[in-house]
């Protein structure tokens, strides 16, 4: 984080880490809701355990007071890139799927992937503003590099990859609350405790 | 001739190559097209169209450029505007697209005057879009989890052409599909909206002329959030009476927004709002207290939410609510107030307490009873009198004297603070001064002025007049430093009997009253008028005062209309309080009609006519006539009286002539040989007065006839000649006594001696029936033609008076009955009586004896020298002026001689009864 910024700057930052903590807050919400109907609607148990979702880094870190702003920012926008393209898939299987006669869920689907774009777009600006470099998605070097296509799963599978996506995205709203609001505070230190760990 | 048939050819050809299928594919090949096909022009601007041939028909037809014309529909477009560009290109030129019109077509005339058409194009002229302003967006929220934004815009003017309008918006990083509005150009929903993300949008509107996007709106839809409002609104009651708790749900979760609110609320039946601080709801929650509400008042709630922050819209507000609040206590005793009833004795009060309900807001609950409490303060020993009452009303029976009442309302939470009323013996304090009142549209004000003492209370009394029934007062307190009060429902043209009393610490001011109206209206009918009393020149008409009823205002007077039927009215003013009035100066024996109005600030109504003729003679005229013409009669009746009096001697020498005294009549000379044989006084006796009627007898003894001797008999002949003539004027005397039998006269005579004489007496007797004066005798019987000398001399004495001097000589043969008739002869008759008297002692028998009863003669009168007989006298006289009759007397005589009976006398059988008629 520069040391020396702007208020425009300041401005800015401090505007869209609040838009970024009440986005998070509701996606959470959201996806929290999506969840109920997505289980209800596949015919899951909501206690079933899943287990971690390939690609999706997880909310749960160690040493998480420990970590720099731009390391948050890093973090969440990796992981919610991953969301948006896990979503995607998810609301093509379910179209797929359903068709349009489950038009509510994919609705849901729809919103919560939105919310995850604006989620990531919010942290690529948080980004600009720590004047670091947004890194490039990983899906765009692999579809450069030629990645191989993802197994095909069984439809359970799918699934149940969904029940644990949408599950990670809901810690990870929680979550990137947490890191919004460490990222708002006036004087930020790097590496500083966190002092007020505020649920959202 | 070539020539012609070519010209032939050209023209079939041309005709064929218009309309012949064209070997490309059409099934018309034009001879030419124009260039732009179809153009879309911008209104104003100049346009140019080139009409091309074929070069095909150049050839067949002969057919260039320089023939071709253009047409606006079917209207010549002017040469002006055509340009030959080459033989196959004609150009036309419009300055302002406005003059266009669908369509523009080209054509050409074959052989110069076969015009043909070689193509056609449509014109459309429009505008190109403006750019739309006045972009706005709002999210509404549909449900917990969906809202939809929609944004309005101004699209701009009408571009005549087919516009597309639509919005768009997008993340820096993501473009959203556009959306389209449906049926409308100003207007679209975008249903998926994302919040914490600025987002841009704008409109973009675009034709055939041309596109244009309105500036962008950058906003973030949580911003512009117009949420649902709170729902499942719930009131609960709380401990204290003045508090309510509203409970509610909200839609959106703070997780996306926080929200502020607005409570509202209101007493039912009311319809002001009355609002919570928004200060006190500006924070999120679900419930709040609401304080200061009245007790046991049922209220309706509504409430409302938006962003906390203030961004965005007020939700709509939420359904109604009601809640009731808990009872209290009542916070003030009832109005007490009393009407006193003294009709049965002044001494024995019948006291109607009565007092308002508490209103609402004082009651703070459903009261349940009102105890009442009466303590006479004039008498400390009197118990209190304790009331539990569940009515406003409460009647007593008092005697006179000084009470306290005291009121309290009881609720299910506890009572009311007393009213207190002090009924005084007597309303001895000051009264309000200046007693008025002012109408103020639908209400009627009533203002007074207050007494100088202070007053704790004024009492208001008002009730409707009515002349049916009784007054139903309505009643009012107000504080003491109060002074006037709008009464309301108070009706028009009503009369209001309006009373305050001042109400003090000891005691009660008397009333002052005052009616009223809230407004005045003319009366609804007119005073009917009828008169009382009519005279000569006046009348008194009354009337009845209009009922209350029928009065709609104050009466400001009567007004007296009359007039006669061809004259003008007459008016009269009278003032209101009267029911009687008196016309004067009217015209006598005259038909007046008279009508009456009643009038009052807004107007008169007039009553019926009445019509009444004055009398011809006023009061006491008639008696004023009558009165003296009776008196006149009476006063000349009595000088008639006076004067008949006075010159009664000569009214009856008029009337009663004298009779002529037999004793001078010429048989007289004879009498003496006639020896009387009978007591003349003791006939009298035998005789009473009335017992002989009309009958006149004459006995002459048959014996004695020859002593009459034929010079003696000669008057009695003139005599009955004369009879035949006059005997009315003997029936006066004779006639009447003719009435009478012979029997009847014979057996009323004596009726020891003369019963016995007759046998040797001849019956003499005159009956004259209706003898008076003029009237012919019907029947005349010869005898009594014996007594005619003596009728005979009666009448000559009335036609001269004081004819004894004709008669002296007869009258002297004849004497009276005994003297008693002597009263009926004049002096001289009387003397010359006393002499035959002297002679009768022993010789006068037979004579005539005549009685005429009632015909004194008053110069003749009775003189000093009346005989001892003179008592007798009176006692005729005095019967005959009774009984105006002639009472013969019956006098024996003895019978004259045959001989001696003059020749116009024969005489009759002498047998006692019969008649001889001559």
């Amino acid at each position: 984080m520069a040391a020396a910024e702007s208020p425009s700057a300041a401005l800015r930052r401090r505007d869209l880490c609040s838009r970024g903590i009440r986005l998070a807050g509701k996606m959470r919400a959201d996806v929290v809701d999506l969840l109920d109907a997505y289980v209800e609607q596949q015919g899951l148990d909501a206690s079933a355990s899943v287990a971690a979702v390939e690609g999706v880094p997880l909310a749960a870190v160690e040493r998480w007071d420990e970590q720099t702003g731009t390391q948050r920012l890093l973090e969440n926008l990796a992981a919610y890139r991953a969301f948006r393209a896990l979503l995607a898939q998810m609301l093509e299987e379910q179209r797929e799927q359903l068709g349009e006669a489950d038009a509510g869920l994919g609705r849901a689907l729809a919103a919560v992937l939105l919310q995850v774009s604006a989620f990531a777009y919010h942290l690529e600006e948080l980004l600009r503003l720590e004047s670091r470099g947004i890194p490039g998605e990983e899906g765009d070097e692999e579809e450069e590099d030629g990645p191989p296509p993802p197994p095909r799963l069984s439809l359970f599978e799918q699934k149940l990859r969904g029940l644990g996506v949408l599950r990670e995205l809901a810690q990870w709203a929680v979550r990137s609350v947490r890191d919004l609001r460490q990222l708002a505070k006036p004087s930020p230190a790097t590496g500083a405790a966190p002092g007020l760990a505020e649920s959202p | 001739m070539f020539s012609r048939w070519n010209w032939v050819a050209c023209g079939f050809y041309l005709v064929l190559s218009i309309c012949s299928p064209d070997a490309s594919g059409g099934l018309v090949q034009s001879c030419g097209h124009i260039i732009p096909e179809s153009p879309v022009l911008a209104l104003g601007s100049n346009f140019t169209a080139l009409c091309i041939l074929n070069e095909s028909c150049l050839d067949f037809g002969n057919i260039y450029a320089s023939q071709i014309i253009w047409k606006i529909k079917n209207r010549l477009v002017p040469k002006e505007q055509y340009r030959e560009i080459n033989r196959t290109v004609s150009s036309v030129t419009f300055n302002d697209t406005s003059s266009l019109a669908t369509p523009l077509t080209c054509n050409i005339l074959a052989d110069g005057q076969i015009e043909q058409n070689i193509y056609g194009i449509t014109v459309t002229v429009g505008l190109p879009p403006e750019k739309p302003k006045n972009l706005s967006c709002i999210v509404h929220q549909e449900s917990r989890f969906t809202y939809a934004m929609t944004c309005t815009w101004n699209p701009g003017r009408h571009t005549f052409l087919d516009t597309q309008f639509r919005l768009r918006y997008r993340w820096p990083e993501q473009i959203f599909p556009d959306c389209i509005p449906k049926d409308v150009n100003n207007s679209c929903t975008i249903d998926d909206t994302q919040f914490f993300v600025n987002t841009e949008i704008w409109v973009e509107a675009t034709n055939a002329l041309g596109k244009a996007e309105s500036d962008p709106l950058v906003v973030d839809p949580i911003d512009i959030v117009k949420p649902l409002p709170p729902q499942n609104v719930s009131i609960t009651s709380g401990l204290l009476p003045t508090v309510l708790q509203l409970c509610w749900e909200n839609w959106i979760s703070d997780a996306v927004m926080t929200l502020k609110f607005n409570i509202r609320y209101r007493i039912v039946g009311s319809t002001n709002w009355m609002e919570v601080p928004p200060e006190d709801t500006a924070s999120p929650r679900t419930s709040f207290s609401i304080q200061g509400l009245r007790p046991y008042t049922e209220y309706v709630f509504s409430i409302r939410c938006m962003k906390e922050d203030g961004a965005g819209y007020w939700s709509d507000w939420s359904e109604e609510k009601t809640g009731i609040t808990i009872e209290d206590q009542p916070s003030k005793g009832p109005p007490i107030w009393r009407i006193i009833d003294t009709s049965q004795s002044p001494a024995c009060w019948t006291v109607h307490l009565i007092w308002k309900a508490l209103k609402p807001h004082e009651a703070n609950g459903v009261i349940l009873q009102y105890e009442l409490t009466v303590r006479d303060k004039s008498s400390l020993s009197s118990p209190v009198k304790k009331y539990n009452v569940t009515s406003t009303n409460h009647t007593l029976q008092l005697r006179e004297g000084t009470y306290e009442v005291t009121l309290i309302a009881r609720n299910s939470v506890g009572p009311s603070p007393p009213s207190v009323l002090l009924i005084p013996a007597s309303n001895s304090k000051a009264p309000v001064k200046n007693l008025r009142t002012l109408p103020k549209h639908d209400k009627l004000w009533v203002g007074w002025t207050a007494p100088n003492n202070y007053v704790l209370k004024y009492v208001i009394e008002w009730c409707l007049m009515s002349s049916s029934s009784d007054c139903n007062i309505e009643w009012q307190i107000v504080l003491g430093d109060v002074q006037g009060i709008d009464l309301k429902g108070i009706k028009p043209f009503k009369c209001y009997l309006i009373t305050v009393y001042p109400l003090y610490a000891d005691g009660q001011g008397s009333g002052q009253s005052v009616k009223a109206y809230l407004k005045q209206d003319r009366p609804s009918k007119g005073p009917t008028v009828q008169t009382k009393k009519v005279g000569k020149a006046e009348a008194v008409l009354t009337w009845n005062h209009l009922t209350v009823e029928e009065q709609n205002g104050f009466i400001r007077n009567y007004t007296i209309l009359y007039k006669t039927i061809d004259g003008n009215e007459t008016v009269v003013t009278v003032d209101p309080s009267k029911t009687e009035y008196t016309l004067s100066s009217l015209t006598s024996d005259t038909l007046y009609t008279v009508r009456m109005m009643a009038s009052t600030d807004n107007g008169s109504r007039t009553g019926p006519d009445f019509t009444f003729t004055t009398q011809k003679f006023g009061k006491g005229e008639i008696e004023a006539i009558v009165v003296p013409v009776c008196l006149a009669f009476l006063l000349i009746v009595l000088l008639g009286v006076l004067f008949c009096f006075n010159k009664r001697d000569l009214i009856k020498k008029h009337i009663w002539p004298i009779v002529p005294d037999p004793s001078k009549s010429n048989i007289a000379q004879w009498s003496p040989q006639v020896p009387a044989k009978h007591n003349i006084s003791s006939k009298d006796q035998m005789y009473p007065e009335g017992s002989f009627t009309d009958v006149s007898v004459v006995e002459i003894e048959a014996d004695d006839k020859k002593s009459f001797s034929e010079q003696d008999l000669k008057p009695f002949d003139l005599l009955k000649k004369e009879k035949s003539t006059s005997e009315g004027h003997s029936s006066g005397i004779g006639g009447s006594s003719c009435m009478s039998s012979p029997r009847q006269s014979v057996s009323d005579s004596d009726e020891g001696e003369t019963t016995q004489n007759t046998s040797s007496t001849v019956q003499y007797s005159t009956v004259v029936l209706n003898g008076y004066r003029d009237q012919t005798p019907v029947q005349v019987f010869s005898r009594s033609e014996s007594t005619q000398p003596l009728l005979d001399s009666e009448e000559r004495s009335e036609d001269h008076a004081g004819g004894a001097d004709s008669t002296p000589q007869r009258q002297q043969y004849f004497r009276q009955n005994g003297g008693q008739d002597e009263t009926n002869t004049d002096r001289p008759c009387f003397d010359k009586t006393k002499q035959i008297t002297h002679a009768n002692e022993g010789d006068l028998v037979g004579f005539v004896q005549l009685q005429i009863s009632g015909q004194s003669s008053q110069p003749l009168g009775l003189g000093m020298e009346k005989n001892t007989q003179e008592a007798a006298v009176s006692n005729v006289l005095q019967t005959c002026t009774e009984g105006q009759t002639v009472r013969p007397e019956t006098v024996e005589e003895n019978p004259l001689s045959v001989d001696e009976m003059p020749k116009s006398y024969l005489p009759q059988t002498v047998r006692q009864g019969g008649y001889m008629p001559q």
